[in-house]
């Protein structure tokens, strides 16, 4: 017994020393290690344009989310989804969006321009819809959060948050921004014209055609983002 | 019951056994598949609920953009604990716009005689300084609880950091040249030979 005792005992120190020196060459290893920056690359795009923005639209959306946890399932060819008791959390995040429909005056030119006379008409290309920004009232989220669930992360929060984001750019065909845009292209180039001795009564500003649903979703930026 | 079995024959009876058997292996069976076909989950729901959009406002601007400047900044924040440091990373994406606000022209902006034309166009600058796209937000790391007034913090450090880089002078430069070229190649195709453009100092 004694023996058995004494030959453990010795097996573990032998074990022991040979952990510890193996750790040595890992910690002179981790010394000459480069540092590598794990962070994402950030990127900055600079973009020439000629853009004229003639409508702003500001949107207020409370983003809210209900979270329940619940026991599903299918038992003898039978769906259950049970609702389990003190599993709740709930959120809501009040958005404010800020939509810009503009004009794109890159591709203006002489084509664009149509002369009859003493007659002048603009001919544009059609708005588009651009989400400038979108702010979240921090002060006014409100969270309720069960006794058996951990409180919201911020992980969780960015992903309603962009959630809600996107819902606002699904709705955007629906809020008649394009045919205020047109409207209000002719209030800021009219002026303008009529500064170059046009009479605002010869000047027309015309844009190419009616948006059918597909073609106004295309307009919308970042509709697929 | 007794009697009727009596009276049957033995082959009979060896039928009738037969069949009870498959009768009961059938219905094992098949309670044995439904039992193993069954499933059980935990399962919380992650998307949002339905709510409406409401339009706050509509308003006429006339906002010429002649620079937009995309960025993303990474922010971050420590609170120092007794045992372990709490962290918070996010990623912010924004685009400043740089141009001029045709709200800001001055009587007699435009001038002309003849086929010449002179174009005072206001100081390009920022076109608002509601820039960051919050909602796209990303959290890239993340430790300890934080509260809204941190985020809050946190938006407004991203907000200096973008202004700081993408409100240079030489983007404010880059955008005037653009823009003087834009209102240049504007009004040679209205029909002016001779354009002379100029912004407000």
């Amino acid at each position: 017994m004694k023996k058995t005792l004494l030959f453990l005992t010795f097996a573990g120190l032998l074990l022991a020393s040979s952990s510890c020196g193996k750790r040595q060459p890992q910690d002179v290893q981790t010394v000459t290690t480069e540092a590598t920056d794990t962070l994402p690359q950030l990127v900055t795009q600079i973009q020439r344009c000629a853009k004229l923005y003639t409508t702003e639209v500001k949107i207020h959306k409370i983003v809210t989310h209900d979270d329940v946890v619940r026991l599903r399932g299918n038992m003898l060819s039978k769906n259950f989804d049970i609702p389990l008791p003190l599993g709740e959390r709930k959120v809501a995040i009040p958005m404010d969006a800020t939509l810009k429909a503009y004009i794109d005056f890159s591709e203006f030119s002489e084509q664009n321009i149509e002369r009859h006379g003493q007659r002048i008409v603009i001919l544009l290309p059609d708005p588009q819809v651009t989400l400038t920004s979108t702010r979240i009232n921090q002060k006014e989220v409100k969270e309720y959060v069960g006794l058996t669930r951990s409180h919201f992360t911020d992980k969780e929060l960015t992903s309603y948050e962009q959630q809600g984001r996107q819902a606002i750019l699904n709705n955007i065909g629906n809020m008649n921004i394009i045919e205020t845009a047109k409207e209000n292209a002719a209030r800021v180039l009219v002026p303008m014209i009529a500064q170059m001795g046009y009479r605002e009564e010869d000047i027309t500003i015309a844009f190419r055609k009616e948006l059918t649903i597909d073609e106004l979703k295309r307009k919308i930026e970042g509709l697929g983002r | 019951m007794k009697d009727i079995l009596k009276h049957i024959d033995w082959r009979w009876k060896a039928v009738l056994l037969a069949a009870a058997a498959i009768v009961v292996t059938l219905a094992a069976r098949c309670t044995m598949t439904s039992i193993s076909e069954s499933t059980v989950s935990i399962a919380v729901d992650e998307d949002i609920n339905i709510t409406p959009e409401q339009i706050e406002s509509i308003k006429a601007i006339g906002e010429w953009e002649f620079l937009s400047v995309a960025d993303e900044e990474l922010v971050d924040t420590t609170r120092r604990g007794i045992f372990t440091d709490d962290h918070l990373v996010r990623i912010y994406y924004g685009t400043v716009r740089l141009g001029i606000n045709m709200h800001q022209v001055k009587p007699g902006w435009i001038q002309t005689q003849g086929d010449s034309i002179s174009v005072t166009l206001p100081k390009v600058g920022l076109l608002s300084r509601d820039f960051i796209d919050e909602a796209r937000t990303k959290t890239f790391h993340e430790s300890g609880r934080w509260k809204p007034a941190d985020r809050e913090a946190l938006y407004w450090k991203a907000h200096r950091q973008m202004l700081k880089h993408c409100l240079t002078q030489e983007n404010l430069r880059n955008a005037g040249i653009n823009g003087e070229a834009q209102f240049r190649r504007m009004m040679k195709a209205l029909g002016f030979d001779h354009v002379s453009i100029s912004f407000e100092q």
